[in-house]
């Protein structure tokens, strides 16, 4: 039996298109063509049969990457190791990142590598081509910066205050609100609304809440994520 | 959260069985479930299909729309929390350590 895109939900569907035509649209920090060359990489990333080992940057390796990227080499690496080896990163390395992307522009590059490895694992699990990505839509990033910025104990990048009264994970995004938006319309499409976290027997009526956490720790497990 | 859901609705979960992708007890569809998990984060296709086919024929095609979503969301979700540096308050970690080491990812680089 095939899986048809008509067969998914109406609202994961919008979630999923909402936020990857998003990716070739000017964000906060990021331009839409960073952002769609910065998803290209992502996507590359997520899909190679033989990854690129973590400690070798996507640039350095010949025909990986446009000879002259809208990105710098730095975000295209970052991107890259984000992607493939995410429980591989330490706070040394995101130090080192930071010397060269500002923290709120990394944050909306972690947002694209997320939106990128949704999309592509939920297509791939059911068999779907994954869509194409837009070409990118001219325009300048809006470069906002929430005026309530401040540093956290639960996470590396900055986040909207009050920090640390949130789950770390929840606060993760707040500092770029976009991203944030795009991210979390998502998981409530996918996994449970944000309202319905704390009822346990919590259901759409097809998968049950025990049912659905099952399938989140083999998954958090098989990715070695400690949180 | 699968502990806690498991624990809510009088269900005995069995980590090792989750860790060794043998299913939890006693949650329906659990082997099949774990399957369709283990084969879409190792990149098998072969794999991927047996396991969606067995999915569907078995809990029917919205559960395994469903559980391809919250696979999605958990490669997602995984990417979010290392690429933060997201960490849980010290006390929630003591807490939950036996569940870590259960799982076998008390040893894991992204521990924090």
């Amino acid at each position: 039996m095939t899986v048809s895109v008509n067969d998914i939900r109406a609202d994961l569907m919008r979630a999923h298109e909402q936020a990857w035509s998003a990716l070739s649209q000017p964000g906060t920090w990021w331009s839409g063509a960073q952002r769609r060359e910065l998803a290209t990489t992502a996507l590359m990333a997520v899909r190679e049969a033989e990854p690129l080992p973590p400690w070798v940057g996507v640039s350095s390796v010949d025909g990986k990457i446009s000879r002259s990227p809208v990105a710098s080499h730095t975000a295209h690496d970052t991107v890259y190791r984000i992607a493939r080896h995410a429980a591989t990163l330490t706070s040394d390395w995101y130090e080192r990142v930071i010397q060269e992307i500002d923290p709120l522009a990394f944050v909306e590059l972690c947002g694209i590598v997320c939106t990128v490895a949704t999309v592509v694992a939920f297509r791939t699990a059911l068999d779907l081509q994954v869509p194409e990505l837009a070409p990118a839509k001219i325009g300048e990033p809006s470069r906002k910066k929430p005026q309530n910025v401040v540093s956290a104990t639960l996470n590396w990048v900055p986040v909207i205050a009050p920090a640390d009264i949130d789950a770390a994970v929840v606060q993760a995004f707040t500092a770029v609100p976009e991203t944030n938006r795009l991210i979390w319309a998502m998981a409530d499409a996918q996994y449970i609304p944000d309202k319905e976290m704390v009822d346990p027997n919590w259901t759409r009526g097809t998968l049950s809440r025990v049912q659905m956490e099952l399938i989140a720790t083999r998954v958090s497990q098989q990715r070695e994520c400690f949180y | 959260m699968l502990s806690w859901s498991g624990n809510e609705q009088g269900i005995e979960i069995d980590l090792l069985t989750v860790q060794a992708a043998t299913g939890g007890v006693a949650v329906d569809f659990a082997h099949e479930l774990v399957e369709f998990a283990t084969a879409a984060t190792e990149f098998d296709q072969t794999a991927m299909t047996k396991s969606r086919e067995a999915l569907i024929a078995c809990a029917g095609l919205a559960v395994t729309i469903d559980a391809a979503a919250v696979i999605a969301n958990f490669e997602m979700m995984t990417r979010l929390a290392d690429s933060t540096g997201a960490r849980m308050q010290t006390e929630v970690v003591a807490d939950r350590l036996f569940i870590a080491t259960a799982m076998g990812v008390d040893q894991v680089v992204s521990r924090r």
